[in-house]
């Protein structure tokens, strides 16, 4: 059978990336097949926008291989067939919303009415707005509705809600369901784990530049999940904290205890029960950073 | 690109420049008050085979064109700054497309800041002139400021927005000084009168007078404009090179 140019998708083997001394990404592969929403997720530095700028033709790999849609990403971007919301982005200034969109259009090859892009994106009510007098997620807004202008059928969404405000942040995730609705691809980078849970249809993890998990996001969940217990039990047995309700990883320095559990509930329960009597307790919520740590030492180790 | 994208960006262009305080006040405002101010102190007498009042209406004139030219340098800088030249790398408006389109609006609001100084002059301070000398002293203005449109191009490429602001300052005064723009370069020392000779800025002024003393600017001139375009040219693709090859 042969496949149709957009049935390939997005297409990343073997790719790498070094400023100077720092490989900010090391031999990444991903496939996102049309139709996907797929989340990048990592904390800062982990190659996500690195990564991103390479599929988008802004930036050279030193190694590796992409195509979209069976192309290289320039020809897809210059196509049309790439939108894309960069991640540190002004805008234009001494124009309106609409003016903006307007001039946008008219440099794409192709592209989709200015009064629709208004509309997905929130903004008819502002489109007679200069862009100098927009609040931060209005100015997010727009950079979406930028990234909607060529119609694209891949939209790469670098870490789009990050000036939002949790009720925009909903109103902009609601517009994307829309808008993929209609079988469009989403490459989206975020450092929300509960984002990408909620909006992907798989997450790929990325840490130091790797990619240390993929898969649907209730897996990767289970992975980086989970809170962290603190607390300082005197004489800790680990076995014993290991056989803790949903506990993933157990450290323990003298007194000091620390418990990473998926149910954090039972575990604190049991924490402080008579049997175990813990104090000082404190709860955490996940920290990425720590379990994006944590899951590239052991992958180096293993 | 298409037409219709070329003048959808024009348009854009011109319409952000025409709205930016920073127009109305140097390209229009200054010049405009500055005429009034020196022709009431200075423009007794003739200069160059022209009304002193002539001479300095042309004089404010090329100040404020050279001033819209060099000012592209400040857009393009800060839009490579805020990230926008990025975004348009994801768009089909090619990178020269987007030079040449800001190197054309440059010319385009260069004509109002001629115009408004010229429409001052025959309106409050007298100047009467047959149309056909207007038309010519504005045609070669405007093909003067070549030089400067694309030293613009070159500071906006290479420098940053904070560096720009200064050099771009000093040196625009220190053109207009050293080309005669101020003070007629005859009452200059003769090695320093020769420096001037040698710069855009003389043959710019000279290319908005001569018309009026019913010449034109000549063909020494128009090769002196022409060395220091090609020159800007040549460094302002070298800085382009380099900054779209940092990415």
């Amino acid at each position: 059978m042969t496949e149709s140019p957009l049935a390939a998708g997005l297409r990343i083997r073997g790719l790498s990336k070094s400023y100077g001394p720092v490989r900010a990404v090391d031999r990444v592969d991903l496939d996102i097949v049309s139709g996907e929403t797929v989340a990048l997720l990592g904390p800062n530095g982990a190659g996500k926008s690195t990564t991103i700028d390479i599929a988008l033709g802004l930036t050279r790999p030193d190694a590796g291989e992409v195509t979209v849609f069976g192309r290289s990403p320039a020809e897809a971007t210059a196509a049309g067939l790439v939108g894309a919301m960069l991640q540190s982005g002004g805008l234009l200034t001494e124009v309106t919303v609409r003016e903006l969109l307007e001039f946008a259009a008219s440099v794409y090859p192709r592209s989709m009415p200015v009064a629709e892009v208004l509309a997905r994106a929130g903004l008819t009510e502002l489109a007679g707005r200069r862009t100098t007098k927009l609040s931060g997620g209005q100015v997010q807004r727009v950079r979406f509705a930028l990234a909607l202008v060529p119609d694209p059928e891949l939209l790469v969404l670098d870490e789009p809600t990050a000036a939002m405000d949790v009720e925009t942040r909903r109103g902009f995730w609601a517009s994307m369901r829309e808008l993929t609705a209609a079988g469009r691809t989403v490459l989206f980078a975020t450092h929300y784990l509960e984002e990408a849970d909620q909006y992907a249809d798989r997450v790929v993890l990325l840490a130091r530049g790797r990619v240390v998990a993929d898969g649907p996001a209730t897996a990767i969940k289970a992975v980086v999940g989970g809170r962290t217990i603190r607390a300082t039990l005197p004489g800790a047995d680990p076995d014993a904290l290991r056989a803790l309700p949903g506990v993933t990883s157990v450290e323990v320095h003298g007194d000091a205890v620390s418990v990473r559990s998926t149910d954090s509930d039972g575990a604190l329960r049991a924490l402080l029960s008579a049997q175990l009597a813990a104090h000082d307790v404190e709860v955490a919520g996940a920290d990425l950073e720590e379990a994006f740590l944590s899951l590239t030492t052991s992958g180096a180790s293993a | 690109m298409t037409a219709t994208a070329t003048a959808t960006y024009l348009r854009t262009e011109v319409r952000r420049t025409l709205r930016s305080p920073r127009y109305a006040l140097f390209t229009i405002g200054v010049p405009v008050g500055l005429f009034l101010v020196l022709a009431s102190l200075y423009g007794s007498g003739t200069q160059d085979g022209i009304s002193g009042t002539a001479w300095i209406m042309v004089s404010m004139s090329v100040f404020g064109a050279m001033g819209a030219a060099v000012s592209i340098g400040g857009r393009i800088a800060g839009e490579r700054a805020i990230g926008w030249t990025r975004q348009l790398r994801l768009t089909a408006l090619s990178g020269r497309a987007y030079v040449a389109g800001k190197a054309v609006t440059a010319f385009l609001v260069a004509v109002p800041a001629l115009a408004l100084v010229y429409a001052v002059g025959a309106a409050f301070e007298g100047v009467r002139l047959p149309a056909s000398q207007w038309a010519e002293a504005a045609g070669w203005s405007l093909v003067a400021l070549a030089p400067f449109v694309a030293l613009g191009i070159w500071l906006g490429q290479w420098l940053t927005v904070d560096v720009l602001g200064a050099v771009s300052g000093g040196l625009f005064t220190a053109l207009g000084i050293l080309g005669g723009i101020w003070v007629p370069v005859d009452q200059f020392p003769s090695g320093l009168a020769a420096v001037s000779r040698a710069l855009p800025s003389y043959w710019l002024a000279q290319a908005g007078r001569e018309p009026l003393a019913g010449s034109w600017v000549g063909w020494h001139g128009i090769t002196v404009l022409a060395a220091w375009t090609v020159a800007f040219v040549l460094l302002a693709a070298r800085a382009y090179r380099r900054d779209t090859a940092r990415a």
